[in-house]
């Protein structure tokens, strides 16, 4: 009896080990420019949280979007910049999604995430490290960034300077300082 | 032929594989804390075998719930003790079962869950698979059509040797990575390293316990392509730069990706909405304001946190979002079940076989107490 019903069993698993589908498919489509970035699907924006930081004393409060943190407009030499501080949620898109984006808007092309990653420099503050990208077109001097990431526990901080290129020059130092002041703000707490 | 029968329809198969099954469970159980959801699902549940500590087969979920299947429908078509009308709770009961089991089994097979992401203003008419991956290969030659050629992942193991009569060339798969990282070579690369791996090596990474936190790769060999083109070529997911070839003239690009599915209509995100609670940042309620264009024909629907959009036996939930500096962006989870009734109509049919059973029986248990009668 014992004999009969093993074999039955052993005689089902073969039956059903047999890969019967067809997992090569062909389709036309027409042309579409589609993103193929992993890390644009995120789960729901977090609770924003206070930070405070440094800043030095020309650096003028201004009103930006409802999404901002808070801005500043910036002067050097060549004229004003403008400084935004946003969180998102989770990785707020991803580090590849937001450069490439970035790069895009001064015309830049797009780079891999660990060719991004090697032109980044790190820097350290008490919310935690941060990745610096310095994205200058020489052929478009009149708009450069600089950016600052910090990946949080459950969100992301972006920390963006808009320049000209010449003005990035200028201002990376104070930038650097900014970024490397951030703290939480606990006083409500 | 009836002790074939016999030994398929033998009650004592039902009993010990029901035992099984909840010694899987508990172990399926415990491995999630070890391995995550989605691997533990995969291994004790999904699969025909499983391997218990690695070393020891057993039957997996799904051949248990097979026999089950078989066990129970024998029993059903052959018992005939079952075919009396003093058994008819019972025999409904069985039945009940079995529509259940059916409706794992489509579940299991034809189901399908994933993601539907839509930019403000934008449209989509497909959906990437939570988990399983494609290799895609396009032909991008020709100036209005992009000519795909899809592999899916189960046959992207080390060994196969992937052709088609799309493709005049072979692809043998070298390595497929669960999750990988790309590293930069220190010492120059061997000449049939082609593309990015001329510089870069793919590293393999332990898989992490949430499936999607895993960022897979391929490194594959082209062969017989009768040019210079022929050698090692590497990609992982999310690479922005994609993979190219040119061979025989024409342009191909290679991609990992998701596993896309493509549906008879197309849906448009007209606006995103969200309500916080308020002085908080903390979420209340979203939803998705969309057009479902159907031959060209726009119908609008509201899609909101419990009110999903159901169309074609695919059902649409709002789960999540991304805000960005240039607008908002709906990520749908797209859930397609075949045995989505199964559940309910089965379970209304065993209810129905337990009562009857318990009238049926109801005489015989009021004789059983002292001092009454049934009327």
């Amino acid at each position: 009896m014992i004999k009969n019903q093993t074999t039955l069993i052993l005689l089902a698993i073969v039956l059903l080990s047999c890969d019967m589908g067809d997992h090569i498919r062909t389709y036309r489509l027409p042309k579409i420019k589609e993103s193929n970035n992993p890390h644009q699907i995120k789960d729901v924006k977090i609770k924003p949280s206070g930070f405070i930081w440094k800043k030095p004393d020309l650096w003028i409060p201004s009103r930006g979007s409802s999404m901002r943190l808070a801005s500043f407009e910036i002067p050097y030499s060549g004229g004003v910049g403008e400084l935004s501080i946003i969180q998102l949620g989770g990785e707020g898109g991803g580090l590849e999604a937001n450069v490439n984006r970035w790069r895009g808007q001064i015309g830049l092309g797009p780079l891999s995430r660990f060719e991004i990653e090697a032109e980044a420099e790190n820097g350290v503050s008490e919310i935690g490290n941060y990745q610096l990208f310095r994205l200058i077109n020489l052929e478009k001097k009149e708009s450069a960034f600089l950016a600052a990431i910090f990946p949080l526990e459950s969100s992301a901080l972006f920390i963006k300077l808009i320049a000209s290129a010449d003005g990035i020059v200028d201002l990376e130092k104070d930038f650097k300082a900014f970024c490397s002041s951030m703290k939480r703000d606990n006083r409500n707490q | 032929m009836k002790q074939i029968i016999k030994i398929i329809g033998n009650p004592k198969i039902f009993v010990y594989t029901l035992i099984w099954l909840m010694v899987l469970v508990v172990l399926g159980t415990l491995a999630q804390r070890d391995i995550g959801l989605y691997a533990s699902q995969q291994k004790y549940f999904s699969a025909n075998i499983t391997w218990l500590g690695n070393i020891i087969p057993a039957p997996g979920g799904r051949i248990t719930m097979v026999v089950i299947l078989v066990n129970l429908t024998f029993m059903v078509l052959f018992k005939h003790n079952l075919w009396k009308i003093k058994k008819i709770g019972v025999l409904i009961m069985h039945i009940g079962g079995l529509l259940l089991l059916i409706g794992g089994g489509l579940t299991a097979i034809f189901s399908s869950e994933g993601n539907m992401v839509i930019e403000e203003g934008a449209q989509s008419n497909y959906v990437d698979d939570y988990h399983n991956m494609e290799l895609a290969v396009i032909n991008t030659s020709n100036e209005a059509l992009d000519e795909y050629t899809v592999f899916d992942q189960p046959i992207l193991g080390k060994g196969n040797i992937l052709s088609h009569e799309n493709l005049n060339f072979n692809i043998e798969i070298m390595s497929y990575l669960k999750n990988c990282e790309p590293l930069k070579r220190t010492a120059p690369a061997g000449i049939q390293y082609r593309g990015m791996l001329k510089n870069f090596m793919l590293n393999e990474l332990k898989p992490e316990k949430e499936n999607s936190r895993n960022r897979p790769g391929i490194t594959y060999r082209i062969t017989n392509s009768g040019s210079s083109i022929d050698g090692i070529y590497g990609i992982f997911f999310g690479q922005s730069v994609s993979q190219t070839a040119v061979i025989n003239n024409q342009n191909y690009e290679f991609i990992i990706r998701k596993k896309r599915t493509y549906l008879p209509f197309a849906i448009e995100l007209l606006d995103f909405k969200k309500v916080l609670h308020a002085g908080t940042g903390i979420a209340k309620s979203y939803s998705s304001e969309v057009n479902l264009i159907e031959n060209g024909i726009p119908r609008r629907v509201l899609i909101e946190m419990n009110e999903p959009l159901r169309h074609k036996g695919y059902t649409f939930f709002q789960a999540s979002f991304i805000e960005g500096l240039e607008g908002e962006t709906t990520v749908l989870a797209a859930v397609k079940n075949y045995g989505r009734l199964f559940p309910y109509i089965s379970s209304i049919i065993m209810s129905i076989g337990l009562l009857l059973h318990l009238l049926s029986s109801l005489p015989k248990l009021l004789r059983k107490i002292p001092g009454v009668s049934p009327s």
